[in-house]
């Protein structure tokens, strides 16, 4: 069906890019798939990155200060103008699910590549989607979504669900302005707090009030809609894996629903999606507690975790949402998509695990991941590039697809104590221990699994540990190798420690190989 | 970063290790950590445990959201005195033991660097 007549480049020849890091990276491997041209709108503080030198082109927005940059609509209207883009494509976070950004896209004569405005307002405010879950009878959490924003009536309205209450940020998502209740004593401090965090990260402080379910399942939704009116889901994900509301392992397909809940479930999102005229790829989320499912929030853009339904399906989503764009997509027939295997992502975060989980800033000294059949990277950052304190500490995804989960699960573990980071700690312990949890491994994790086994003295993550005898023996050799200065090329030194048998191939304890 | 091969019992590895001033980095089996030279009258290791519960430092580089305790204030062990934010996270800096606070170096607002001293107890005794 795909002639050269029908190809996007007659209708988007440049698309440019309203985001950075590992996102960006993934918008232009799907532009130059597409013979599409990409040009990076970026800050001052990201010259220094993978997206950076992969554009084809690049426009400086502003300084590092996400509100003078990234999240102004109008410097990165005028980097697209400027740079003769005919789309932008917001990625995820920052302007991804403001409807002015996409009006104002549009506005300007470029093609927003996402929702109409109209949906995007409809339900990306998630006060306005709680109204229209209501209308298509998706069963909702109860909770308080008025416009009384005074922190005395919010007490109040908290005090009149029930602790345990949950404060979110209305234009909000990926844990930032979020915050649980445990009491009345807390209430109004925890307000303040999501407030103050909505308006930083998102520029609103509407907040609204839910009840916390204490032991639910994180199972969200994929969804797309063409420009023909046709919705179809793409199965869900599972991602009860998190820490602060922030996901930190994703999968494909969840281990938790039968075939009837998630064709309910599956239904539902779409009955949302068509009731918003929604266009794009989206994400319904839902928290399922007792074999009941209740709508959480709509994401209008593409999801972090979207890879691991990607796997599963043999779709390239943000393939599909240039296209969409661009008419030229017919969104797949619902009975043509059957998942296959299980697919998991794991984020690998600039932290230290053994510290509470701080962020860990710096050079990235060294990085190499492990390919290997089924494995799967998406990252921002390379050998050389500075981790900053400014943006999400996210520095890569870590993708899987096997047969079955378990063997994900094995196939996780290996690829994660092969993957090498220098110059920065990283969460991948904490991961790995996750992973390795029976809890996690026979699939009955809710989102209380991270706070309930592992929480420490110095908060979320790992209890400080001595280095194991196998590390020490790592840790002597590596330190002669390095005082030994010289080869930095990647090249290996193959070691023997003091006692193992020799191997007869391996002749003196030390060579180059 | 210079990749090292490790061999256990026939078994291989592969680690990394990388210099950085006096600080050398080790990954390996997926953990990372350092190892810093004996530089004499130099602060020492990184170390999760709170070294002296009259000084609230920052662990982080990052921006003062909020100081929560104002000079002259009591607090008690485990009350918020400054809310700190970085890489777009709000976290809380709580006091290690009761006191007063005896003095407040930052303001809402400010940049500040891992490390940095942002306030002083005077303990209770």
């Amino acid at each position: 069906m795909s002639t050269i007549s029908r190809s996007p480049a007659k209708r988007i020849q440049t698309i440019a890019i309203a985001n950075r890091g590992e996102v960006a990276v993934r918008i232009i491997h799907a532009c130059r798939e597409l013979g599409i041209r990409t040009v990076l709108l970026h800050s001052e503080a990201d010259v220094g990155t993978r997206a950076y030198r992969m554009a084809d082109n690049r426009v400086c927005i502003g300084p590092a200060a996400t509100a003078e940059s990234y999240l102004s609509i109008s410097k990165n209207v005028n980097g697209a103008l400027a740079a003769g883009a005919q789309a932008v494509h917001p990625g995820f976070g920052f302007l991804s699910e403001n409807a002015d950004f996409a009006e104002a896209v549009i506005q300007a004569g470029m093609i927003f590549i996402g929702p109409k405005p109209a949906s995007i307002r409809a339900v990306g405010d998630k006060i306005s989607a709680k109204k229209i879950v209501a209308a298509a009878k998706a069963p909702a959490v109860p909770g308080y979504m008025g416009d009384d924003q005074r922190i005395e009536n919010l007490v109040e309205e908290a005090t009149k669900i029930g602790f345990p209450v949950i404060v979110k940020a209305a234009a909000g998502g990926g844990g930032r302005g979020m915050k649980v209740i445990r009491s009345k004593a807390e209430a109004p401090e925890q307000i303040a707090s999501a407030q103050r965090e909505g308006l930083a990260a998102f520029g609103s402080a509407v907040v609204f009030l839910e009840k916390y379910l204490d032991r639910a399942k994180h199972i969200e939704f994929q969804i797309f809609g063409d420009s023909f009116g046709e919705v179809s889901y793409l199965f869900e994900r599972e991602c009860s894996v998190q820490r602060r509301h922030q996901k930190i392992i994703e999968e494909a397909l969840s281990p938790s629903l039968t075939p009837e809940l998630r064709r309910d479930m599956g239904e539902a999102a779409v009955r949302l999606a068509q009731s918003a005229n929604y266009e794009g790829a989206g994400t319904v989320e839902f928290l399922l507690q007792d074999g009941k499912f209740y709508f959480l929030e709509m994401n209008t853009r593409l999801q972090v975790e979207h890879p691991v339904t990607e796997m599963v399906l043999g779709v390239d989503l943000v393939k599909a949402q240039i296209l969409n764009a661009a008419r030229e997509f017919q969104v797949w027939a619902q009975e043509s998509l059957v998942a296959h295997g299980h697919a998991i992502e794991c984020r690998v975060y600039a932290e230290n695990p053994y510290l509470g989980g701080i962020p860990s800033t710096g050079k990235l000294l060294g990085v190499e991941w492990p390919e290997g059949p089924g494995r799967r990277f998406e990252t921002g950052f390379e050998a050389g590039d500075e981790i900053t304190p400014y943006y999400d500490p996210m520095i890569a995804k870590v993708i899987v697809w096997d047969e079955s989960r378990l063997r994900a699960i094995k196939k996780m573990n290996a690829t994660l104590a092969q993957s090498l980071v220098l110059g920065v700690h990283t969460n991948i312990p904490f991961v790995m221990a996750m992973l390795a949890h029976p809890e996690f491994v026979e699939g009955s994790m809710t989102t209380q699994f991270v706070g309930t086994h592992f929480t420490q003295e110095s908060g979320i993550g790992l209890a400080p540990r001595a280095r194991t005898e196998i590390e020490k023996q790592f840790e002597k050799i590596a330190l002669e190798s390095a005082d030994l200065g010289g080869d930095s090329n990647g090249r290996s030194l193959v070691h023997s420690p003091a006692g193992a048998i020799q191997k007869p191939w391996l002749g003196d304890a030390w060579r180059n190989v | 970063m210079k990749k090292i091969v490790f061999d256990d019992n026939g078994r291989k590895h592969v680690g990394a290790v990388a210099k950085q001033g006096s600080t050398t980095w080790f990954s390996f089996g997926g953990e990372v950590w350092t190892h810093e030279a004996e530089v004499r009258g130099r602060r020492g290791k990184v170390s999760a445990s709170a070294a002296d519960p009259s000084t609230i430092t920052a662990p982080m580089p990052g921006k003062i959201v909020k100081v929560v305790s104002e000079v002259g204030t009591s607090v008690k062990g485990g009350d918020v005195v400054i809310v700190m934010e970085a890489m777009k996270m709000e976290y809380t800096l709580k006091a290690a033991a009761d006191g007063v606070v005896k003095s407040v170096n930052c303001l809402a607002g400010d940049q500040v660097a891992l490390g940095a001293t942002l306030v002083l107890l005077e303990l209770k005794t």
